[in-house]
């Protein structure tokens, strides 16, 4: 069983990477070859989470059932930090996964007009998806953090070389901000590791964490937990799962550095890791100008996928590992998702450049996904119930793959016009309806996806996590509320300088020529999502639902033993630290 | 046929045609015939299967299928009321234990209870609820596409789908410039030349098909959540039809106005959404039984008014313990005896009090988004704008149809509305239909003299419901929907025969276009009212009754509130006022524009055969059905949610006093009311006579006389300048500030930081350069030196290197000796120690 999920996992992540080498052997000059050979890649891959995804019992169907990890192998890597090769998939990242393999295969049948360095743009293309899959499958904390730089390498050349004149500064200003918040992740997850012992955990939890095989024979398991008890020094991990049972099950990262506790402190420094990708105000003015600077199939890439991996990692990491941080944290958190939400949709409406609009429209969607993943309301006076909760985290990740579908059709939509008229300036546009009427009706539905019209699919995650909030907060919900106006205004404004009125007021306006079926192929499929996400939104719950609620229910139960009825909520976290203090266990003061 | 299996399916595939036929003229619309007109017979004829099967629903299935509530209005009919009025009874001796106060119960219990013996059995409302399928869930919390369906709901269908019929037909002959290229006089190219383009026939009629789904959608809703998705997939309707001509900059700007201003009603509605969600748990109407265990769960209606309670309104515990989320946070326990205590709290500060606030922002939430939607006052400044949009779609969708959804959502979520919120919906309702009414008053658009009147209308209606008249409202909701759309068809009709909307261009076309002219008349008399007392009239002649009667039994009941009666009764007589000065302007006198006039000519017969058909309906649709005592008014009887028909007291405001609405059916107010309607009727009329029909009074000199209160209104109170200046100005503002703070600020940061870096970077390099260098390659030379001088040593005499080496190791072994023998015993021992 085992081997055979690693050997299908490690195809989805691998494969476009043994593409990238084997493209290595192209003549350079071929490029209508390698770009054939690029998108057949990635049409594999994605068909490889399409058959994942298809209904069905078999050893590399998803289980729609199953609310734990599955498909799950681990072979050692590194045994002298316990560094293993373990991935395996959920209702989380499934999703996820299969959202990055479609907008990668149709960025990459956007990249035709690439004439550039075409086999170095494929291959960096293609290595830039291996890191990303293996972020979202990856179950090892390290191998998450190989991954996590694997993937920005790729991203730095991609706007680097292939961007638009300020491609430098846009290039390096992601790199900096990235590798800042990749350096911070980086000591949260030492910080983790060095606190962190297997020895504090009993047999369920390990086995629940993959580390005692759970399908090993009763004696087997003895044997492991018997060799994970007798160890001397304590057993260090970079297990995600493992580390989860720690944060919540035991007192492993409570210890006070700074006044603080150290999940604290790690919940802190992995936050601002995942927000400046996500990327939430005030860490996000690497966004716009990536965008503005990156071709269209980057943005594309940009946009759909990279974003996804910040909200991935708060859902994954930040929560599970630290529950007693993000409690105390939660309402910083949703705050930091609405002032996002607002703040972006105001920049917005203020943009004359096409595409920055769209950039600041991303941030401003983001914010829907940090706030749902934060409507922490199983709280005491709600009697514990997660259903709130669940509905926001629904609708965060909801979000996520709605804003991967509209955010690159948006990208896209943009991009067919750049390429035609080499200009973005909003000021410029006008009566597109007239000269490319197909391709204008395309971008009302995708504008209307982001727009959060019912029946399509941007509606369906901003609206669940809108209405999760009132049980959390009434402050932030109403603040929450109020965005639909702006982002009803910035849209519309859009739309009518750019396809309404009678004519187009910008340069070559002969080159408005209608859409191409290459571009066809491309905007029509992610339409076609947007749609259908809408309409029929249980296509992705199936399929999420069941891993949320259970992280939801994980945490209201955290809560529920942590936080009990009766306590002061505002003064729970000073005792908290306190009592931790006193009862740290033995091992943990002996470490040093 | 058994409705309860049937009319979901029947209903169901009526609001379904429409769309499918969007899709297909989506896909293959351009090649629908010549030019597209096929799309429009396409429409036409999924619209008429809706409303066939729409009217076979309501007289075939439903009308035969339940009985009607005893006979409700004459307050003489004896032994008239059924048990609603038992259980109001009930609840006014609970009432008067609870508060002392008695005034209204016993004048209340004389009036309507003396005779009535009681006997009669429970009226329940027939209403048939469930679900299609599930959006999403998450633990008990669930949204769902489903239906509720009761007599209203197969009313608004019957009544939707037969408009909307009539106006597919009669856009087919409107719209016919559209089946080929089409110069677009209004828009002025940069070469000076105006805008020729394709015409877009298809496009309109696959709007028209959305269009009628989304509002048949709106009205079979099941839940609030459903009516939420609805309203906003009508708002874009809406959207692309008054943008239909997309090439003018004054129909895109209203259209980005009517969704924005919607979005600022939407954004109540969503906190309504959030505060019900959050504390019932449930968006459903009524009770349906999800989870398939035999029970139903409770629905919102059945929360708020529970059969145990008698249906009267009590906070749900759901509500009472989200108000108590403190309390029970410290560990007290949400027993059902713990929640009535907590219930009756009602000091400031109190459980029960923040409990019934939450009800109060519930309410005035989803209130805000029919404020938004109904153009009611301060939000109605979109629809007169919106008659940007071609004619049909005014008579459809801005008058008869969407902008009642407002209106409906009102009267289908009334159950839920304690007694402050009904007060904040007459005040707006009123407020609306006074201003609205001043403004049509001396707006020269014909089709803007009509968006006035409806708005006008719109707050006629909700001042009925908001002062407890949920029939009165309800009934002249569906009594305006058909004489409002004849009156905008009939000034399209007009505009299509002189090209122009400005009144003063016309004049004494009735002559020229007979049809149009005396159909527009019987829509004027039917908004004005007209009728002979206590006899017979137009339709609008019952329902404004029911209206004034209705305020007027509320003015009793709350003399401080008399004022909305009031207004309500000068209202009527402005109402006459304009309708009958458009009138005059239009079709009588004599024609002001004498080149427009020679090329009037009456509209083709696919155009004025609705306008025919609508007028009859105008006048009859108030009437029972011929030898039957059904009619809408009796529909609505069994359409009244539970509970409803009884005087409600607020808590809050302990002096306001809801009356049962068959009070307003009582002599004292009855016959005054109708007194009241039809002189303020005739005086308006003889208003509109004097000054426009028979010329005595000159308007501009009396304009000219009232300078200031005509400029006022001309500029319709100052809205749009206000709201620029209080609203839109502030955002844009705003959004350049926070653009710039992204630019200056945050980027000023991060690459003052980066040029910090180099700079620090260079500084290094510097040190580097010169100190650290510096340092190793004086250290170099150094070592240089010392390799020079000690090359004197190396002589290539093996004696003396010899030499060395012994003197060396002799060296070596005094200081091992003396100074580092302590940290070298032991390894020495344990050289020793080894084997």
């Amino acid at each position: 069983m085992e081997s055979s999920y690693m050997t299908l996992l490690s195809l989805i992540v691998f494969l476009p990477a043994l593409g990238a080498l084997a493209l290595a052997f192209f003549p350079r000059e071929k490029t209508e070859t390698i770009k054939v050979f690029s998108l057949v890649v990635t049409a594999v891959v994605f068909l490889l989470t399409v058959v994942m995804a298809l209904p069905g019992e078999g050893v590399w169907q998803f289980d729609t059932a199953v609310s734990d990890m599955q498909k799950v192998f681990s072979v050692g890597w590194i045994p002298s930090f316990n560094i293993d090769y373990f991935m395996g998939v959920d209702g989380i990242s499934f999703p996820l996964v299969l959202l990055t393999t479609f907008i990668t295969m149709l960025s990459m049948a956007a990249s035709w007009p690439i004439e550039k360095h075409v086999k170095a743009y494929c291959m960096l293309f293609l290595v830039l998806e291996t890191g990303v899959l293996g972020v979202f499958l990856a179950l090892d904390f390290f191998l998450f953090y190989v991954f996590w730089e694997v993937m920005l390498l790729p991203m730095y050349f991609l706007i680097g070389v292939w961007g638009g004149p300020r491609r430098e500064y846009a290039a390096i200003k992601f790199f900096l901000y990235t590798l800042l918040g990749g350096v911070f992740m980086l000591i949260a997850i030492l910080m983790l590791y060095f606190a962190s012992d297997l020895k504090l955990l009993n047999k369920d939890q390990l086995v629940a964490a993959h580390v005692i095989s759970a399908s090993a024979a009763a004696e087997e398991q003895e044997a492991q937990l018997a060799e994970i008890q007798s160890a001397d020094d304590p057993v260090h991990t970079f297990n995600i799962l493992a580390l989860q049972q720690l944060g919540q099950h035991t007192e492993a990262f409570n210890s006070e550095i700074l006044g603080k506790s150290l999940q604290w402190w790690a919940f802190l420094l992995l936050l601002v890791g995942f927000v400046i990708k996500v990327p939430s105000v005030p860490v996000h003015t690497w966004l716009p100008d990536a965008h503005v600077e990156a071709p269209t199939p980057i943005s594309m890439i940009l946009a759909g996928i990279l974003l996804k991996l910040g909200g991935y990692g708060i859902i994954r990491i930040c929560y599970p590992i630290c529950p007693q941080a993000g409690y105390d944290l939660a309402y910083f958190v949703c705050a930091l998702g609405v002032v996002s939400m607002v703040y972006g949709a105001f920049a917005a409406l203020a943009q004359k450049d096409f595409k920055r609009l769209v950039a600041y429209s991303s941030v401003s969607h983001m914010g829907y996904v940090v706030l749902g993943i934060g409507v922490w309301s199983a709280v005491a006076g709600n009697n514990f119930n997660p259903d709130a909760w669940k509905m926001g985290m629904n609708g965060a990740m909801f979000q996520m793959i709605a804003h991967g579908v509209a955010s690159p059709g948006m990208f896209f939509i943009v991009g067919i016009v750049y390429e035609r008229v080499h200009h973005r300036n909003l000021d410029q546009f006008g009566g597109l309806f007239a000269k490319m009427p197909v391709y204008s009706g395309l971008a009302f539905v995708i504008f209307f996806a982001g727009l959060g019209l019912p029946g399509l699919c941007g509606f369906i995650g901003e609206v669940f996590v809108t209405l999760s909030v009132w049980t959390y907060s009434h402050a932030l919900a109403v603040v929450a509320a109020s965005v639909v106006i702006l982002t009803a205004a910035y849209i519309l404004w859009t739309l009518q300088r750019v396809y309404l009125g009678p004519e187009y007021k910008g340069p070559h306006g002969d080159h408005l020529t209608p859409i191409t079926s290459r571009e066809l192929a491309i905007a029509v499929p992610i339409a076609v999502f947007a749609i259908v996400l809408g309409v029929y939104p249980q296509s992705v719950f199936r399929y999420m639902t069941p891993s949320v609620d259970q992280t939801v229910d994980a945490l209201a139960a955290w809560t529920e033993r942590e936080k009990p009825a009766g306590e002061e909520t505002q003064t729970a976290q000073r005792p908290a630290v306190e009592q931790t203090a006193r009862v740290r266990l033995p091992h943990v003061n002996k470490t040093p | 046929m058994d409705p309860v299996s049937t009319l979901p399916v029947l209903l169901g595939l009526a609001w379904l045609v429409p769309l499918a036929s969007f899709t297909l003229i989506v896909l293959f619309g351009p090649r629908m015939g010549k030019a597209g007109i096929g799309a429009g017979y396409l429409a036409t004829g999924a619209i008429l299967t809706s409303a066939i099967l729409s009217s076979f629903s309501l007289f075939f299935v439903w009308i035969p299928a339940y009985d009607m509530p005893e006979p409700s209005h004459p307050v003489a009919a004896d032994s008239a009321h059924g048990g609603a009025h038992e259980a109001e009874v009930h609840d006014e001796a609970a009432h008067k234990e609870e508060h002392g106060d008695d005034d209204h119960g016993e004048q209340h219990a004389e009036s309507s209870h003396g005779e009535h013996d009681g006997g009669h059995a429970h009226f329940d409302k027939p209403e048939i609820a469930g679900e299609w399928y599930t959006l999403g869930k998450f633990g008990s919390l669930r949204i769902t596409i489903g239906y509720y369906i009761d007599s209203l709901t197969v009313m608004m269908f019957a009544m939707v789908t037969f408009i909307a019929t009539c106006i597919h037909f009669y856009a087919i002959g409107y719209m016919h410039d559209e089946l080929h290229d089409y110069v677009d006089h209004e828009v002025t190219l940069e070469d000076g030349q105006h805008l020729h383009r394709p015409g877009r026939f298809h496009r309109f009629f696959q709007y028209l098909s959305l269009f009628c789904f989304s509002m048949l959608g709106l009205v079979i809703a099941g839940n609030i959540a459903m009516v939420f998705v609805f309203w906003e997939l009508v708002g874009i309707c809406s959207y692309f039809l008054i943008g239909f001509y997309i090439e003018r900059k004054s129909a895109s700007n209203a259209a980005n106005k009517a969704f924005i201003v919607n979005r600022v009603g939407d954004f109540g509605m969503i906190i309504g959404l959030m505060v019900i969600f959050a504390t019932l748990g449930t968006f459903a109407f009524g009770d349906v039984d999800a989870d398939g265990d035999g029970t139903p769960e409770p629905g919102i209606f059945s929360q708020v008014r529970s059969p145990e309670n008698d249906y009267a309104l009590v906070v749900p515990d759901g509500v009472i313990k989200a108000a108590a989320a403190s309390e029970i946070a410290k560990g007290v326990e949400a027993t059902p005896e713990q929640i009535q205590s907590w219930r009756e709290d009602m000091e400031p500060g109190g459980v029960g009090r923040w409990a019934y606030w939450l009800m109060i922002i519930a309410g005035v939430g989803i209130f805000c988004g029919c404020v938004g939607k109904s153009a009611q006052f301060p939000l109605h400044v979109w629809l007169p704008d919106a008659m940007e949009g071609p004619t049909p779609v005014s008579a459809l969708v801005h008058s008869a149809t969407m902008v009642a959804a407002g209106v409906y959502l009102v009267g289908r979520f009334f159950p839920f509305f304690v007694p402050e919120v009904l007060l904040v919906i007459a005040i707006i309702g009123c407020i609306t239909l006074f201003v609205a009414a001043t403004i049509a008053i001396t707006a020269v658009d014909i089709k803007r003299v009509l968006a006035y009147s409806t708005v006008s209308q719109l707050g006629y209606m909700m001042l009925a419901l908001g002062v407890g008249g949920w029939s009165a409202g309800v009934f002249h909701l569906m009594t305006h929907a058909f004489f409002k759309s004849l009156l905008f068809m009939c000034s399209g009709s007009v505009i299509h025969a002189v090209h122009t909307n400005d009144m003063t261009h016309m004049g004494g076309l009735r002559k020229k276009m007979p049809w149009t002219a005396y159909t527009m008349l019987v829509g004027c008399l039917a908004i004005m009212g007209a009728g002979v007392p206590f006899t017979i009239g137009l339709s609008g002649h019952y329902s404004k009754d029911a209206i004034l009667a209705q305020a007027m039994s509320f003015e009793a009941a709350n003399p401080m509130l008399g004022w909305l009666f009031y207004v309500a009764a000068a209202g009527a007589a402005i109402t006459a006022f304009y309708m009958f000065r458009l009138w005059f302007l239009t079709c009588a006198g004599e024609p002001r524009d004498k080149h427009r006039y020679d090329h009037a000519h009456e509209s083709p017969k696919v155009m004025y055969v609705p306008l025919v058909i609508l007028a009859v309906m105008a006048v009859i649709v108030g009437w029972s059905i011929y030898g039957t005592p059904v009619g809408i008014q009796k529909l609505l009887e069994q359409a009244r949610p539970m509970g409803i028909l009884t005087t409600a007291h607020g808590a809050l405001l302990t002096d306001l006093v809801h009356p049962d609405e068959h009070l307003s059916h009582l002599e004292e107010f009855h016959v005054a009311s109708t007194w009241y309607a039809t002189l303020t009727g005739l005086a308006g009329l003889g208003l509109a006579i004097v000054f426009y029909g028979v010329r005595v009074l000159n308007p501009a000199e009396v304009a000219n006389q009232f300078k200031r209160v005509y400029k006022f209104l001309v500029n319709k109170w100052y809205f749009d300048e206000l709201y620029n200046v209080i609203f839109v100005k502030p955002v844009l503002l705003v959004s350049s500030r926070v653009a710039d703070f992204d630019k200056k600020v945050i980027d000023g940061l991060i690459d003052t930081l980066a040029i910090g870096t180099r700079m620090i970077a260079r500084l290094d390099d510097m040190i580097d350069r010169y100190f650290v260098d510096g340092l190793i390659n004086a250290f170099a030379g150094w070592t240089y030196a010392v390799a020079l001088w000690f090359r004197g040593a190396e002589t290539g005499r093996l004696r003396q290197y010899v030499m060395f080496i012994v003197l060396g190791t002799v060296v070596l072994f005094i200081l091992i000796t003396f100074y580092l023998s302590a940290p070298l015993a032991p390894s020495l021992s344990t050289l020793e120690g080894r084997p």
